[in-house]
């Protein structure tokens, strides 16, 4: 059976969720270079989902997939009601009403699921809802993409090795020439990143723009984050980001680590305002974010990420230097892209794109 | 559970005809009744399939009824079975459709049922899924190892109704692939998914031994 073998460079990505703003230019960067084509209208390799909130599809994080003990764990799929589906506009009854309509009865666009219904869940459907009793409410914004895992479950699952990793880069992709849209691979995910191409029967995911990494660009969502939110390299580059945010700083970590999966993806977690105390006071000793959800989210070294990130601020606020701010802040955004600085614009050649 | 012999006879009718899944070409054969068994989960190749399907049934069609039939040019299998609550497409994310398959020795002799052909003896099978045009043709040299191929002399039909799938494969009798011309005595197997049950895949129903096609 299919085993993740190792590669030669491990692809890596780091979030910093201090600068994610939520505004899915990621998401809509790899929709319009990847996923134009037939049967891929619902899908979004790349989406941004608010922190407390369900998850795109709804409930991702609580469907099963990936380990524990090291033993693979059943996962659910849900269906597209669930993931949320590319809605209907009803632009000819707008843009062609009559003349003669009543002015007080216009139409609008209203959007309609595949039954002709109001949609009753999609992508971020509960953007606005956050979590927390005002004055102490709280949210953030997370940035999901295929996590290109160490110990991929959807790699392991699939029968008839359809999923490889990348030899150069560790990058995990789903030959399609081969795929049987069975499935098992979406079920195991268990971040559900895996979206199923109902009109061609396949499973299809992020593939962290390999085109582009084999031209030198970085992947279209980290090169549009109006955020310079993202900094992608190679984990196994000492010098890299990387490897300093990650292994150096101890400041970027695993998404849900009790996964079992070993993501390549790593999220500097947010520092949430301080609390209002019973006076309206802050209390300096209390997050309005729940230690507890967000060691759930980020592992039981997310307090000290969080210390060291606070500790490094403070010193930069008193004047002093800090390595890891310099990072953080990346001042020539092109530091931020590791091996991937190459302008796409400049290439007499464009990397490859979906429907191209 | 004994293997059955399954008489190809000569009609007249024409390619039209016998791949009329209710057609009445089919009334004057006869049919085996081939029993069908779940597929044993530990030989899935994947231990994520194994762990999911642990406490879950599979294999949920017991039963398929086979009736064979050749004319001058074609050979024509007729499979049908018992869905109560069939599944015609694949019409969400989650949902999988029902398929039915045969299976043959490529070598036209022996080979591995079990493991679905070895290296050495491939097997060849003609599969189909509801809501798709056409067949896939298929060889497979273990299991997990199944590849598509195109054998545009392979058609199908299907229908349903009154609970029940009626399948007609149809292949000319000479063709590059696997010999199947008169006087032809050849194993051939059964499999059968039932969508509702989401199976896919390995997990299926399945005859555990070879039965016999005989081409008159």
């Amino acid at each position: 059976m299919n085993t993740a073998v190792t590669s030669k460079h491990q692809f890596a990505m780091v979030f910093d969720l201090n600068k994610c703003l939520g505004c899915q230019t990621c998401s809509v960067a790899c929709k319009t270079q990847w996923t134009r084509g037939n049967g891929m209208d619902a899908m979004w390799w790349n989406i941004v989902n608010t922190i407390p909130g369900k998850g795109t599809p709804r409930n991702a994080f609580e469907l099963g997939g990936g380990y524990k003990d090291g033993q693979p764990v059943p996962g659910e799929l849900p269906g597209k009601a669930e993931w949320g589906e590319a809605w209907d506009f009803e632009y000819d009854k707008v843009f062609f009403r009559s003349a003669d309509d009543d002015e007080d009865n216009r139409d609008y666009l209203r959007p309609r699921a595949h039954d002709g219904k109001p949609p009753r869940w999609g992508p971020n459907w509960d953007e606005d809802m956050g979590g927390g009793e005002y004055p102490n409410s709280y949210f953030f914004y997370l940035p999901l993409v295929c996590m290109n895992c160490e110990k991929p479950a959807c790699l392991e699952a699939c029968p008839r090795d359809t999923i490889y990793r990348r030899d150069e880069d560790g990058v995990i992709l789903i030959d399609e020439e081969r795929c049987h849209g069975y499935r098992f691979c979406a079920e195991a995910c268990p971040y559900k990143r895996i979206y199923f191409n109902e009109q061609r029967a396949i499973a299809q995911k992020c593939i962290s723009c390999f085109p582009r990494l084999e031209a030198g660009v970085a992947p279209a969502c980290v090169r549009q984050c109006p955020g310079r939110a993202r900094h992608v390299g190679y984990l196994d580059d000492p010098d890299s980001h990387i490897s300093k945010l990650v292994n150096t700083w101890k400041v970027a970590l695993p998404l849900r680590p009790d996964f079992g999966v070993k993501p390549r993806v790593f999220y500097v977690p947010p520092t949430m305002p301080l609390a209002f105390d019973e006076n309206g006071d802050f209390d300096e000793n209390q997050s309005r974010f729940p230690m507890e959800e967000m060691r759930k989210l980020f592992g039981a070294d997310v307090e000290q990420a969080l210390a060291t990130v606070e500790s490094e601020r403070e010193k930069v606020a008193g004047g002093g230097q800090s390595e890891l701010m310099d990072i953080l802040i990346s001042r020539n955004w092109n530091d931020m892209l590791g091996p991937y600085k190459q302008d796409p614009g400049k290439l007499v050649r464009p990397p490859r794109r979906g429907n191209d | 559970m004994t293997n059955a012999t399954l008489d190809a006879r000569h009609s007249p009718a024409n390619l039209e005809d016998i791949l009329a899944p209710d057609g009445s070409a089919w009334n004057e054969m006869t049919g085996e009744v081939i029993a069908l068994t779940p597929t044993p989960l530990d030989r899935q190749p994947s231990a994520y399939v194994q762990a999911a399907w642990k406490d879950r049934n599979h294999g949920a069609v017991a039963a398929v009824t086979v009736q064979a039939i050749r004319n001058d040019d074609t050979l024509a299998l007729r499979l049908q079975w018992q869905a109560a609550q069939p599944k015609r497409s694949i019409d969400d994310i989650n949902a999988y459709a029902d398929a039915c398959a045969v299976l043959f020795p490529a070598n036209g002799k022996d080979t591995d049922l079990e493991t679905m052909g070895s290296p050495e003896r491939p097997v060849v099978a003609w599969h189909w899924r509801a809501g798709t045009d056409a067949p896939f043709s298929v060889t497979a040299r273990g299991i997990g190892t199944v590849e598509r191929s195109a054998e545009h002399q392979l058609q199908a039909r299907s229908r349903w109704s009154d609970g029940r799938w009626q399948v007609v494969f149809a292949r000319s009798l000479e063709s590059d692939g696997l010999s199947l011309s008169g006087g032809t005595d050849i194993p051939i197997a059964f499999a059968v998914w039932c969508g509702a049950g989401s199976e896919r895949a390995g997990l299926k129903s399945h005859s555990p031994e070879f039965h016999q096609l005989r081409i008159n």
